[in-house]
């Protein structure tokens, strides 16, 4: 018998599905040349001395990821591409852009960010900018918090999205400047108070977006409150018509607030360890934030490192969209260049849409919950099995795509059934088949675990799906 | 391979007894007999063969974003309503309804008929005890109705908790798969975005499903967790409603509901109601009410649209129900209401009472109930009209006259309801 395929240690697998959209032999290969997980952890934060080209190559697929606000809402008005559809766009590239960039760890933290500085899609308001409010996020997702802070929330896709694009100092729109304190910093743990939102708010005026016109944004000087403002701690007598300067060292003053730190750190924490981490690792990963002054990689580091982590392996449920993009790895999707609109590449967000959650779909400005107790209704589990099935079979989406042959598939052969289950198993799961799978590949296809399997004939492709469908329905795959 | 052999493999206790209490649960509220079989879809065809007769039903509409209960139910009669909406008030002529005070926003002509005989009602000047303008922290405060505990369980899911048996279809969330705060807890609910997703994958002939259900016994079986309790729930809720997934949706009485998503999820919910399965409470949402800017006029902006949505599904809904409509129960809650006056940007900024509309079967109708503070400055918290009745008063009427036989204080426990009167009592 053949030696079956390595699979990365435990630890390492842990590591990989929490920082990874799943991992696929040419990652567990990747692993194993750098001399385990924590080199690849490591590399993976210097993100820009990974070279990405086929993952770059995909926004080719979608032109309008590339024009201007003012190109985008020209062709919205005129009967082209509408708005919705500039952003469903956004969404599909979104979800390949997860499933083949080798910079793993970057796009786990662009998703982490983007949910937390949430802008929905569709956006009625912010949807010419939303692209490039991403190529913010990405800019910043691995760098400073309160650098993204600042840059995320004077985004014009953030001023429009949350109305401070109208707030004027004769007119104040609270909208964006409750949200800066409630979703984006010190959150309600916070104890503001609603003269303190009012006064957020004011030093927020003066940051507009031509919207409807140019969607250009511009700083508007006779918009902005002058006058005493105070919210949880900071003071300025702000006396200027110039509120640049000033909104600035607001946002960077909420974004090192401890309060914030420990918000963030916990979120992170709900993230990457458990849906209900101790303090003790709360209180850690909070430490690491504040004292590199909001550095990302490190208090990532301090997270990892923390015993919780280690010990935390399988806690966590995937999200239907985390559920999808894992699904293609495990399968060895290659998704081709969309021609047509049944094509992989457009349906599979109709495909993720029928699981439970579209990316960015969630229309409120808090963001995705990131527990189990969300992602695990009724709905949810025989959506994600359907899809798990439908990518399987190669049943739904079927055109634009290739999948592995049968040839590919299939250890050397002959072999036993059981010993087959393993192979496949390594390739899906990137560890060795448990009994429990063998059991129930063996319940569900009534093939016995002995039997020879001696041509690829022996194993017609009906049973092939019932055995992938048992390891991507398992707790194995759902987890992360 | 036979079934007990593979029941005896699976060697998973937790989910065999779990099992045989999703099954209880169904005999226990249904009167059905013994049920054959612990594996197989034998027992479906038992399950229903004696349901408990048109139990009434509570459809609850949450308008979430927090919708201005001064556009829905406009008190016209206030001086200061006009006086602080120069831009967005809706002109008395154009009232529906109306009384002296009060008048109902236009776009509720396809309700108006219930209005008049008595079957749609309002109460006004409802919310959460204390002012609370963060939609989340607001949401959860209400979904949970509990605020003395720390136990994270929705007021639907205790309400469930007291009716016998354990199917997860007594509280039933329809149009998305996500489980709201109204429906978390430890009573098994069911979240679907439609009845027919409620299949597993593959054919549907009977063998392959049995050894479908097998595997994932074995999968799933003796883990724990949120993650298994869903798997499990998913499974017996195949077998156990395989019929419900496969029922077409044909709105009856020519009833014609619009598009969009509260339309189809309502007319999910009157089908899932005939079909008699022991739902009791069905729980949608309603489009976005966060109206900071275009909240707008008559003539456009989201409330009109809004509004209009809203009232012309209710009324298909109730068309479509026919004789069902004397079981069920349409009320709608909403976080919070607006402020009350108007922004510049022809919207309202996060305010604090809201009003509550009840519709169909034991509502007291054709009038707005409740206790009006007044628009006077003097009135007004934070600029913003005063909550005088807790929106669990609200509800405790609802299920009083609606579920008698249940406790309505270990529904809103240690709460001390006030009257209103908006329901029959019987």
């Amino acid at each position: 018998m053949p030696a079956a395929r390595p699979v990365p240690s435990a630890a390492d697998r842990h590591l990989l599905k929490r920082f990874s959209y799943g991992i696929t032999p040419a990652l567990t290969d990747e692993v194993y040349r750098l001399g385990g997980a924590d080199q690849w952890f490591s590399r993976q934060l210097n993100h820009k001395d990974i070279s990405d080209g086929y993952a770059n190559g995909l926004r080719d697929w979608f032109p309008a990821l590339d024009k201007t606000p003012q190109q985008l809402w020209h062709t919205d008005q005129t009967g082209g591409q509408q708005g919705f559809e500039v952003t469903a766009d956004y969404e599909r590239w979104t979800m390949l852009r997860r499933a083949y960039s080798k910079r793993q760890v970057q796009e786990t933290m662009v998703e982490f960010w983007a949910n937390l500085l949430h802008i929905p899609c569709p956006e009625a308001k912010s949807w010419p900018h939303r692209v490039r409010y991403d190529t913010t996020l990405r800019q910043h997702a691995l760098g400073r918090f309160d650098d993204m802070v600042v840059a995320c929330v004077l985004h014009p896709a953030m001023l429009l999205y949350l109305d401070n694009a109208v707030s004027q100092a004769s007119n104040i729109n609270e909208n964006l400047g409750r949200e800066v304190l409630e979703l984006h910093t010190v959150g309600v743990a916070g104890d503001y108070t609603e003269d303190e939102v009012q006064d957020s708010a004011r030093i927020l005026t003066g940051y507009r977006v031509d919207a409807w016109e140019t969607w250009t944004p511009y700083y508007a000087e006779e918009d902005h409150f002058r006058g005493q403002v105070s919210v949880l701690g900071f003071s300025d007598p702000n006396p200027s018509y110039n509120g640049r300067d000033l909104t600035k060292r607001y946002l960077r003053y909420l974004a090192t607030h401890p309060v914030t730190a420990r918000r963030i750190a916990r979120r992170l924490c709900v993230r990457f360890i458990s849906d209900d981490p101790s303090p003790a690792v709360v209180d850690a990963v909070t430490a690491a934030f504040v004292q590199s002054g909001t550095d990302i990689k490190q208090t990532l580091r301090a997270l990892v490192a923390h015993p919780e982590f280690a010990a935390s392996a399988g806690d966590k449920t995937r999200t239907p969209t985390q559920d999808a993009i894992a699904t293609y790895r495990a399968l060895g999707l290659e998704v081709m260049p969309p021609s047509k609109k049944e094509d992989f590449a457009y349906s599979l967000l109709h495909q993720v849409n029928s699981m439970g959650q579209q990316p960015f779909g969630w229309v409120r400005p808090d963001g995705f919950p990131d527990v189990a107790d969300a992602w695990t209704s009724i709905s949810r589990m025989l959506g994600s099995w359907r899809a798990h099935w439908g990518l399987a079979g190669g049943y739904w989406p079927k055109s634009g795509v290739r999948h592995r042959t049968m040839g590919e598939w299939l250890p050397a052969l002959p072999a036993r059934f059981d010993e087959v289950v393993d192979h496949i198993s390594r390739l899906v799961l990137a560890k060795p088949a448990s009994k429990t799978h063998q059991r129930a590949v063996t319940a569900f296809t009534t093939i016995q675990p002995f039997e020879r399997i001696r041509t690829s004939s022996d194993l017609p492709e009906y049973k092939l799906v019932q055995l992938l469908s048992v390891l991507l329905d398992s707790p194995a795959h759902m987890t992360r | 391979m036979d079934n007990d052999k593979l029941a005896q493999e699976c060697g998973c206790p937790e989910f065999t007894a779990s099992r045989r209490t999703f099954l209880r649960g169904v005999a226990g509220a249904f009167g059905a007999g013994a049920v054959t079989s612990v594996i197989g879809d034998v027992h479906r065809q038992v399950a229903f063969g004696a349901t408990v007769e048109n139990p009434n039903v509570l459809v609850v509409v949450s308008l979430r974003g927090g919708a201005d209960g001064l556009s829905l139910v406009v008190p016209h009669g206030d001086p200061h309503y006009a006086a602080a909406r120069p831009r967005i008030a809706i002109p008395t002529a154009q009232l529906l309804g109306s009384d002296a005070m009060f008048g109902l926003h236009p776009g509720f002509a396809p309700l108006l008929p219930m209005w008049i005989n008595g079957s749609f009602g309002a109460v006004h000047a409802v919310g959460l005890p204390q002012p609370n303008r963060s939609h989340f922290a607001a949401m959860e405060a209400l979904e949970d109705a509990d605020p003395g505990s720390s136990e994270r369980r929705g007021w639907i899911n205790r309400m469930v908790g007291l009716i016998p048996g354990e199917e997860p279809q007594q509280a039933t969330e329809l149009g998305s798969p996500m489980v709201p705060g109204s429906l978390y807890g430890v009573s098994p609910a069911l979240s679907l975005t439609k009845l027919s997703s409620m299949q597993l994958s593959g054919t549907q002939e009977a063998d392959f499903q049995r050894r479908h259900r097998i595997a994932y016994d074995m999968l799933w079986g003796n883990k724990t967790g949120a993650l298994a309790r869903g798997a499990r729930n998913a499974v017996a809720t195949t077998e156990s409603l395989s019929d419900l997934a496969t029922t077409p949706i044909n709105p009856q009485n020519g009833a014609s509901y619009p598009s969009g998503d509260l339309g189809q999820a309502l007319a999910e919910t009157a089908t899932l109601i005939r079909a008699n399965v022991g739902t009791r409470v069905v729980t949608l949402d309603c489009g976005s009410w966060d109206m900071h800017s275009g909240l707008g006029t008559l003539q456009w902006g989201g409330m009109q649209s809004n509004v209009d949505e809203l009232s012309n599904a209710l009324a298909a809904f109730f068309t479509d129900l026919g004789g069902s409509a004397s079981q069920v129960t349409v009320v709608s809650i909403t976080e919070f209401g607006r402020r009350v006056t108007e922004n510049g940007h022809f919207g309202l900024d996060h305010g604090w009472a809201s009003a509550v509309l009840l519709l169909g079967a034991g509502v007291r109708g054709g009038q707005v109930h409740g206790n009006w503070p007044g628009l006077a400055e003097s009135a007004l918290v934070d600029g913003d009209l005063a909550v005088t009745r807790d929106y669990r008063s609200v509800l405790t009427e609802v299920v009083r006259s609606r579920f008698p036989e249940l406790n309505s204080s270990q529904v809103f426990p240690g709460f001390v309801p006030e009257t209103i009167g908006a329901m029959t009592l019987g």
